[in-house]
């Protein structure tokens, strides 16, 4: 039993660094906990959140996806150009997140058709995708974008950022296809043995390419987030944000062999990166130290969950 | 007295793994060790061989006390472990294998390629193998890997080596020559322990035994005072009626027809399989049985000829199709392609037939629970819950669940390819008890085994392979002769090992 609640509480691990950190900052300073603060932490992780929901299930699936951060680029500057072009809004929208969609489903066909490994096909696409955001755009990024637009990445509702909304529903519908759908279970089952998946029958070329597609729309939303909170589509957006995207799902849990990883982990590792750089922001502390804050904690939360799997392994 | 062990504990995170591991070799002894899976014959060996720390107890190598704490100072003290799944670099060549670790004569890493293959010549012909030193590893068949390990062992100058089930995978001929070997080995005053289950190879190789169970060593001595039930005994703690025998039934409509089935050097294979059957495939090592099997799943699909299940023809093209027309694949390596180990048994049951327990792709998971829940009663999978992961049981029980999973999914006929590799006795008992309820539930087995025994015990007739045909059918009552003449290559009497 002591094993068990031991077990427990190191599971809980991440939850209690966040809680942790969200205390230890609001006594360090009075301009943590304060609702504009909040408010734009909010919408600063709403984005790399949105597309570390689609990364968890691309992971679970053991797989890796670094070309979310050009399919976020891609999206944001599909969807601005169309708004440019005097497209509706809600229009803009649903085809800078198709434009996304397109993109995962490009990377899911290349992975599943082509046999590539999920690896080098999304390296060569985060190459491919920002070359074709930089054709796109001749290199320019797209301005005077009408005011309405700014509603999706920076307006409020009900007092709370929209992004957060955004977030809360698409992070609720993952939780629910993860745990009680067929892709969801298929997922797991693929990234814990894909042998075994096959062996019973489990349509892997399929659910495979599904779950790179998602993953694709989910970026091609946080691309439109991103734009809408800048009021600005950028070839250049979204930079990087693959790295900090998997370290999310990594920091909650997630194993890149793998077969586990959950919504709720990544939301946290999510946040804890968030916080880590908005109190570094407000405790004045040089940006550079922290990246070196992040990248220790990604691999301390590792070195940690490895650790605690070797101990409670039995033989 | 090379090796002496002495109350030896080990636990890992709260389970205790060995709770009082005694066991003495002496120089040129062949010293058996069973015990069930779990018993902690492998944790016990892996103290010996410096890969785990022992907890407590006292260990003596040629009278002094020790611990090897890495295993390279347990190979610099001449103890060397011969591993159950081989653990060479399969991208490099036999001979660098061999001296893996060890190739440097220069100060400044420098190999001389020219005198490590040669060193490895001298090793293999003194041991009387048949490998071309330069050969890449990964070329090599399971046997040949081990054969590498052994020279591997011998290279280093070891006085104590330990197998671990080093026949597990070896076809008859390959066992007779690892038999050879350690013979030869212990004739040469190395003292060798050596892991087994099979309980038909022991009075051929041993001296002495010891058994483990529970973690505790339950009996030592010499092999001959011990008849086989008695030693069964030991190792289960009760006694098991080992020699199970199946009564057949009539067989009813035929379930599988094989028609002029061809695939690479699998050629023009044509059987039928009737609903109650049990029908043994025999034969050697690469003889094409599992092969055959993976084009009755759809794995690798047909090149000529018919697969027909019930009647209609599905020459399935992938395991999605074999799947939905009734078959089941029980594969040799339930760890790489039976279980996902990372999941629930729930889950892993459920994993053929997720529509059963969903709609519109949204799983039902209370009906899944009930589902797993009744074929956990039915197949008598011990477990804690049906939520328990799938990597936390015994081989014997991850059998069940992929064994379950099938039932669950309607199968009616079951390609069990090796069923019994990896578990224990009881365990054993328990398939073939199981494959004879499929039969009496009117499902049609094709059982492939290399344990001739069982395959006598358990199949309604035989059916052998031989270099990728059929060579023949046997009706009981058969021998393990008969099974042999058939079985054996036609024209080279002498099977190289390679």
């Amino acid at each position: 039993m002591q094993k068990s609640l031991a077990q427990r509480l190191q599971r809980l691990l991440p939850f209690v660094t966040l809680a942790l950190l969200f205390v230890a900052l609001t006594i360090a300073t009075p301009h943590f906990l304060t609702a504009v603060n909040l408010a734009s932490v909010a919408r600063q992780t709403a984005v790399i959140n949105i597309m570390a929901l689609g990364m968890t299930l691309v992971i679970i699936t053991g797989g890796i996806d670094l070309s979310v951060g050009s399919i976020l680029a891609v999206s944001g500057l599909f969807g601005t150009m169309a708004i440019k072009a005097g497209q509706p809004i809600p229009l803009a929208i649903a085809l800078g997140i198709g434009a996304g969609l397109v993109c995962g489903l490009l990377n899911g066909l290349m992975i599943t058709m082509l046999r590539i490994n999920p690896f080098i096909v999304t390296l060569g696409t985060l190459e491919a995708y920002r070359g074709v955001a930089l054709v796109v755009s001749k290199g320019l990024p797209v301005h005077e974008i009408p005011e309405r637009f700014s509603f999706l990445g920076d307006g409020n509702l009900l007092g709370i950022p929209f992004s957060l909304w955004v977030l809360a529903v698409c992070a609720v519908v993952m939780h629910f296809l993860l745990e009680n759908t067929k892709l969801g279970r298929y997922s797991f089952a693929i990234g814990s043995n894909q042998n075994a998946a096959y062996y019973a029958g489990v349509p892997i070329k399929f659910h495979l390419t599904a779950v790179y597609a998602i993953a694709g729309l989910l970026s091609g939303l946080a691309g439109m987030v991103e734009a809408s909170r800048l009021m600005t589509g950028q070839p250049t957006a979204g930079l990087g944000y693959e790295l900090q995207a998997i370290a999310a799902v990594v920091i909650g849990g997630g194993s890149l062999q793998g077969g586990e990883g959950s919504v709720i982990g990544t939301l946290i590792g999510a946040f804890i990166i968030g916080l880590l750089s908005n109190g570094s922001d407000l405790l004045g502390i040089n940006p550079y130290w922290q990246q070196v804050t992040i990248g220790a904690i990604i691999i301390a939360a590792v070195g940690f969950d490895e650790y605690r799997k070797r101990k409670f392994a039995t033989a | 007295m090379l090796l002496s062990l002495q109350g030896i504990r080990k636990s890992f995170g709260g389970v205790q793994a060995l709770s009082n591991g005694n066991l003495e070799v002496s120089e040129g002894e062949v010293h058996l060790l069973m015990g069930e899976n779990g018993a902690g014959k492998s944790t016990l060996m892996k103290i010996v061989a410096g890969m785990y720390r022992r907890d407590a107890g006292e260990m003596l190598w040629r009278g002094q006390p020790v611990s090897f704490t890495r295993p390279a100072e347990a190979a610099a003290n001449g103890v060397a472990m011969v591993h159950q799944e081989s653990l060479l670099a399969p991208h490099l060549n036999i001979a660098e294998n061999i001296f893996l670790g060890r190739e440097t004569d220069s100060k400044i890493g420098w190999v001389r390629r020219g005198s490590l293959v040669e060193q490895a010549r001298r090793v293999i012909s003194e041991l009387g193998f048949q490998l071309d030193p330069e050969t890449m590893v990964a070329k090599l068949s399971p046997a040949g890997k081990q054969l590498v390990e052994i020279c591997r062992a011998v290279a280093l100058g070891s006085s104590l080596l330990i197998f671990d089930e080093p026949t597990s995978s070896l076809s008859e001929t390959e066992t007779k020559e690892v038999f050879r070997i350690v013979k030869e080995l212990s004739r040469r005053g190395i003292g060798i322990i050596y892991i087994t289950h099979r309980l038909e190879e022991l009075r051929s190789v041993g001296d002495r035994v010891t058994v483990l169970r529970d973690g505790a060593t339950v009996h030592t001595g010499p092999l001959e005072a011990l008849s086989r039930d008695q030693l069964i005994q030991h190792m289960v703690g009760r006694s098991v009626n080992a020699t199970y025998h199946r009564e057949p039934l009539p067989p009813g409509e035929p379930l599988l027809e094989v028609k002029g089935v061809s695939r690479g050097f699998v050629r023009d294979i044509s059987f039928v399989l009737r609903a109650g059957e049990i029908v043994g495939l025999g034969g050697l090592m690469g003889a094409g049985r599992t092969e055959l099997c993976r084009v009755l799943f759809g794995l690798d699909p047909a090149e000529a000829g018919a697969v027909e299940v019930g009647g209609r023809s599905i020459n399935p093209k992938n395991p999605r199709q074999a799947v939905a027309a009734g078959i089941a694949l029980i594969p040799e390596d339930r760890q790489t392609a039976g279980l996902a180990l990372k999941l629930s048994i729930a889950h892993n049951l459920t994993m053929p037939d997720l529509g059963r327990v969903s709609s519109m792709g949204i799983l039902n998971k209370s009906a899944e629970m009930v589902l797993a829940s009744d074929y956990r009663e039915r197949l008598r999978i011990r477990c804690s819950s049906p939520r328990q992961l799938a990597g936390r049981l015994s081989g014997g029980n991850q059998q069940k669940i992929v064994i379950a999973k099938w039932v669950a999914r309607g199968a009616r006929v079951f390609l069990f390819d090796e069923p019994t590799r990896g578990i224990d006795v009881a365990a054993k008992q328990e398939v073939f008890e199981q494959m004879d309820r499929l039969a009496r539930g009117g499902a049609a087995i094709l059982m492939v085994s290399s344990e001739l025994p069982e395959l006598l015990q358990v199949a309604d007739r035989v059916l052998v392979m031989r270099e990728g045909r059929l060579s023949g059918e046997l009706p009981r009552p058969m021998t393990q002769e008969d099974i042999m003449r058939l079985a054996a290559p036609l024209h080279s009497a002498a099977e190289t090992v390679q």
